[in-house]
């Protein structure tokens, strides 16, 4: 046959009804014409019509050779079966709805899960080339990674030819005034290359170029088309829009296409210009690099070169600094760490094992209504069916309900997604969109057939090859034969599957709770923060942002339910970015030190105590002597490295960051006091030696407000901002968050998977419940009429429960023993995600054991006290 | 409908149609039934009605085109015409058919 007749053939198939219609009429008009020719010849009528038909020959068999030529025969019999499949779906729709149903939550999880996988792990990156992108960093000792310096990165861009374009970017903040509110958006200043990089197209406009980052250019901004919707409501004429950022005008150049930068907190894109001061040091390391590898040029080549200018850059250099090299990372990598690749990967392996438990109850399903229906099958097998379209029958109505329960799925996967979405939008890049496209609803095309053949098949070839003659055979019914077997086969792997995922689940729910418990060193209830960023053009000089401090601080600490106010530069709990160094007398080494910066007030507010000397106070200003105080963790250094039993009134000299320009300046300080050391990044890092100067001799524009209330915060906030509106209006309050969720998120990286993982297991639990207490059921019900006659012979019905429930417990302990193993076997992967919880942890595995177990007891109790109470009489008389 | 002893053989029909109408151009399925019973005479025996089947495969191959039209009987028929595949398989199924009577009559006369 050739292709163009099986296409025909198949398309045929689509429209039997009208071709047979067609042909139905083609055989009239035949006729008639025969008819009319043999009246023609001088026949009467009705010999006419006679020799008309006689001549045309057999016209039904014609028909039935027509319908066989034109269509597949093989097609005719799928559709067959499938409409069979859909009958028998809606013949028993209690039956149907509880396997989609089961098989909804199965695949909607996997379905979702695997949309967060598509978009984290397997999609390129949505720029162009995504596999050239790099980070470049300096890299002081192997394994650190940092940020670099303004001569370091034009020597950079200078030098190296591995790139065909290279950018640098700090990230910024400004206060947008426009009709509304004032809001402060996040944004970055990039230089010229950035765009290069990262391709990204304009839908308005131009991006930068470098003449828009000479000295005394008109400032100019790249707007994302986000922020061009939803600051500016999409204004067409934006590109003659000058809006005021930080009391500047600047104007739009430039409106980005949408896309993934619509994802990202960046709102607004200006031109980097180095000052005087930022290049003339290459102390300070401030500027995240980005590069695009020119093609062809691998990865180790451009690593290889990177390395040769660094030599060639610090020849001559201090010993420290040679050692020192530059590091080149995929973006890819660098936007989804290890951390994220693993959650992601066991919670898809978590959800993986929900469907395979969803598996094993829809074939125990498929199984339980297929005894129910050995009668019907036996007669049409003795009616001359053969083995295989039997199979073939049965397996196209489990594959109905598949695709049903997959259709489902989707539907529950798309609700799950819109209930995570702001979840996942915190734990995962940007650059990762989430969405049901084409692979994810062919990833649930393939889920439900995977699972038709694997829940489907067993069931239809145990029923048909089954002795079908045992089914017309009515007394043969309630022997453990192969059948159940099978069934309690089906039952170990679903308990052991999901002892797996439960004792996964409590192990996680138990470090999680350590978590918790963590000490981090501060009082966080009715504590709320806000960032307030003083733009420089109102502060231009240290002073007035010392004065604005001391006056803000005043304001809100008389507001009414204000408790105690403090302002620091870094959230507690929060890792503090900004590292110095600390010179001490007679020390050689530098002690680095991370450096922070407070008013009077924050201790106070985070009820951190202080341990010798004093905290710091209003006094300390600029003028007089300047001061610092420092942690338990920085004390315990400086008294390995210098000796010093109590560091309190000794001298030492700190770099300290410059108000606005990129400087550091190496002033004399006096240590002041300790105070014991509060938590300052996730759990498993220990504590960093730290530094507290006082922010009013080491002003910063950008601080953080803390406002301990004596009552819930947020009903406090609008007095808040009221005394800050009051020292100046113009300035937006932003990042507001409560201290709790600042401590959930420092320790949600991770606690994230273990709520997911909690979800999953609770699923898995019941679908492992439903599916334990089926079969139980199931296998306890074939068993009445054993039962029946044992309590007809004597038997007491305490006996006959014993007895079925050990057997329950049986099939239970083998399935437990199994997914023991099971959770030995993962040891390795869970390690990681665990804090201070041994993957092996005995209270967790305990109780995922007695949990299943309860269980099973529970499937067993109700139908076998069922049995036992019934009149054997009739049971027996039912059966027989 | 019994005895039809002379039945056009197995495969022979399909030649006969093509020939038919590449002779005649556009016809009816009477008038090509007819027109075989009258070019074969009494020496085959046709039921009209085989013509039908024989038509759809044709079609499905792409060597005749249908199209709608009015027969003589004022009654909507379909209407059969060789399209440009068809009269170049024509040669072929042509060649094909002496080859096997070739074949057939080698085969004979070896045999007697």
């Amino acid at each position: 046959m050739t292709v163009r007749r099986a296409v025909e053939r198949v398309a045929a198939l689509l429209r039997n009804r009208r071709l047979d219609a067609e042909l139905e009429s083609e055989i009239l008009a035949h006729l008639e014409l025969a008819q009319r020719d043999a009246l023609a010849r001088g026949l009467s009528p009705a010999e006419a019509r006679r020799a008309a038909r006689l001549s045309f020959g057999g016209i039904e068999q014609m028909k039935e050779e027509h319908r066989e030529r034109r269509s597949l025969p093989w097609m005719e019999t799928l559709w067959r079966d499938f409409s069979y499949g859909v009958a028998a779906v809606r013949r028993a729709p209690g039956f149907s709805a509880l396997v989609v149903g089961v098989l909804a939550l199965g695949i909607g999880a996997n379905v979702g899960m695997f949309s967060v996988v598509d978009a984290v792990l397997l999609k390129p990156l949505p720029f162009a080339a995504p596999d050239r992108l790099t980070g470049v960093w300096e890299a002081p000792r192997p394994g650190i990674v940092n940020a670099t310096s303004a001569p370091d990165f034009l020597d950079w861009q200078r030098l190296a030819t591995v790139f065909s374009a290279l950018s640098a970017e700090q990230s910024v903040s400004a206060d947008l005034v426009g009709s509304n509110e004032p809001v402060r958006l996040s944004g970055k200043e990039v230089t010229a290359g950035y765009f290069q990089v990262f391709t990204a197209r304009t839908l308005l406009g131009r991006t930068f170029t470098p003449g828009d980052a000479q000295p005394g250019a008109a400032p100019v901004i790249v707007l994302s088309h986000a922020a061009w919707q939803n600051y500016f409501g999409g204004d067409p004429g934006i590109l003659s829009r000058r809006p005021i950022l930080d009391g500047a005008p600047h104007q739009v150049i430039g409106v980005l296409a949408p896309g993934a930068f619509d994802r990202d907190e960046t709102r607004f894109w200006k031109p980097l210009v180095f000052t005087p001061d930022q290049l003339a040091t290459r102390d300070i390391h401030w500027l995240t690099v980005y590069g695009r590898l020119r093609p062809g040029v691998t990865l180790a080549q451009a690593r290889e070169q990177m390395a040769a200018i660094h030599a060639a850059m610090t020849e001559g250099a201090a010993k420290e600094d040679r050692e020192a090299s530059i590091a080149i990372e995929p973006l890819a990598r660098l936007l989804v760490g290890d951390g994220l690749q693993r959650s992601v990967t066991v919670a898809f392996g978590a959800v993986t094992l929900v469907l395979l438990i969803a598996c094993a109850n829809v074939a125990n399903l498929l199984l339980a209504k297929g005894a129910t229906r050995r009668r019907e099958l036996a007669v049409r097998a003795a009616l001359g069916a053969g083995r295989g379209r039997l199979v073939r029958q049965l397996f196209t109505e489990s594959l109905v309900l598949c695709l049903l329960g997959g259709l489902a799925g989707v539907a529950v996967a798309a609700l799950l997604l819109r209930v995570a979405k702001p979840v996942l939008a915190d734990s995962i890049p940007f650059t990762a969109a989430v969405a049901l496209d084409f692979p994810v609803l062919a990833f649930a095309g393939a889920a439900a057939l995977g699972v038709a053949l694997l829940a489907g098949t067993l069931p239809a070839m145990r029923m048909a090859f089954g002795n079908l003659a045992q089914g017309l055979n009515g007394s043969a019914r309630g022997s453990s034969g192969a059948h159940s077997r099978m069934r309690r086969a089906i039952v170990v792997g679903e308990v052991a599957l999901s002892l797996i995922l439960v004792s996964g689940a409590l192990l996680l729910l138990r470090s999680l709770l350590k978590l918790q418990a963590l000490d981090t060193g501060i009082r966080t209830s009715q504590v709320i923060t806000m960032s307030l960023d003083l733009p420089v053009g109102a502060y231009p000089t240290p002073q007035q942002a010392a004065l604005f401090y001391q006056t803000a601080a005043s304001r809100v600490q008389a507001a009414p339910g204000v408790a105690q106010v403090g302002m620091t530069t870094t959230l507690p709990l929060r890792w503090i970015s900004n590292g110095e160094a600390m010179m001490v007398p007679g020390v050689e080494k530098l002690v680095r030190v991370r450096f922070k910066r407070v008013d009077p007030g924050y201790f106070k507010t985070l009820g951190i105590p202080v341990l010798a000397g004093r905290g710091i106070t209003a006094a300390d200003v600029e003028g007089s002597t300047r001061v610092l105080v420092i942690n338990q963790a920085l004390a315990a250094r400086l008294a390995d490295v210098a000796g010093y039993r109590n560091p309190v009134g000794k001298k030492v000299r700190v770099s300290c960051p410059g108000y606005v320009e990129k400087r550091v300046f190496l002033p004399e300080m006096e240590i002041a006091g300790v105070i014991r050391s509060e938590r300052v990044a996730s759990p498993g890092y220990p504590d960093p030696p730290v530094v507290y100067a006082p922010l009013a001799q080491v002003p910063s524009p950008q601080i953080k407000l803390l406002v301990r209330t004596m009552t819930e915060p947020g009903a406090v906030m609008p007095a808040i901002r009221q005394a800050i509106r009051e020292v100046d209006s113009g300035l937006p309050l932003g990042d507001i968050a409560t201290m709790d969720q600042v401590r959930d998120g420092t320790l949600s990286g991770a606690t994230r998977p273990a709520w997911l993982i909690g979800v999953f297991a609770a699923l898995s639990v019941l679908l492992a419940a439903i599916g334990l207490y089926g079969v139980v059921a199931h296998l306890v019900t074939q068993q009445r009429r054993e039962i029946g006659i044992r309590m007809a012979l004597g038997a007491r019905g305490a006996d006959v429960l014993s007895r079925v429930l050990r057997h329950a417990l049986g099939t239970v302990a083998v399935g437990l023993a199994l997914g023991l193993a099971g959770a030995f076997a993962l040891t390795r992967v869970m390690k990681n995600l665990l804090f201070e919880v041994s993957p092996l942890d005995p209270l967790a595995l305990a109780l995922a054991c007695a949990a299943m177990t309860l269980i099973g007891l529970f499937a067993g109790l109700v139908p076998a006290s069922r049995a036992a109470r019934v009149d054997p009489a009739t049971t027996l008389r039912d059966e027989g | 409908m019994s005895k039809q002893q002379n039945e056009v053989p197995y495969g022979t029909l399909d030649l006969l149609i093509l020939k038919t109408l590449e002779t005649l151009g556009t016809l009816h399925g009477y008038a090509i039934a007819r027109r075989i019973e009258q070019v074969s005479g009494d020496d085959m025996q046709l039921s009209q009605g085989s013509v039908y089947p024989a038509l759809i495969r044709l079609q499905q191959e792409g060597w005749i085109a249908t199209d709608w039209g009015i027969s003589e009987t004022n009654r909507k028929v379909k209407f059969y015409s060789l399209t440009e595949a068809g009269r170049k398989q024509l040669p072929i199924e042509v060649a094909k058919w002496e080859k096997a009577t070739a074949l057939v009559a080698r085969f004979l006369e070896a045999s007697s």
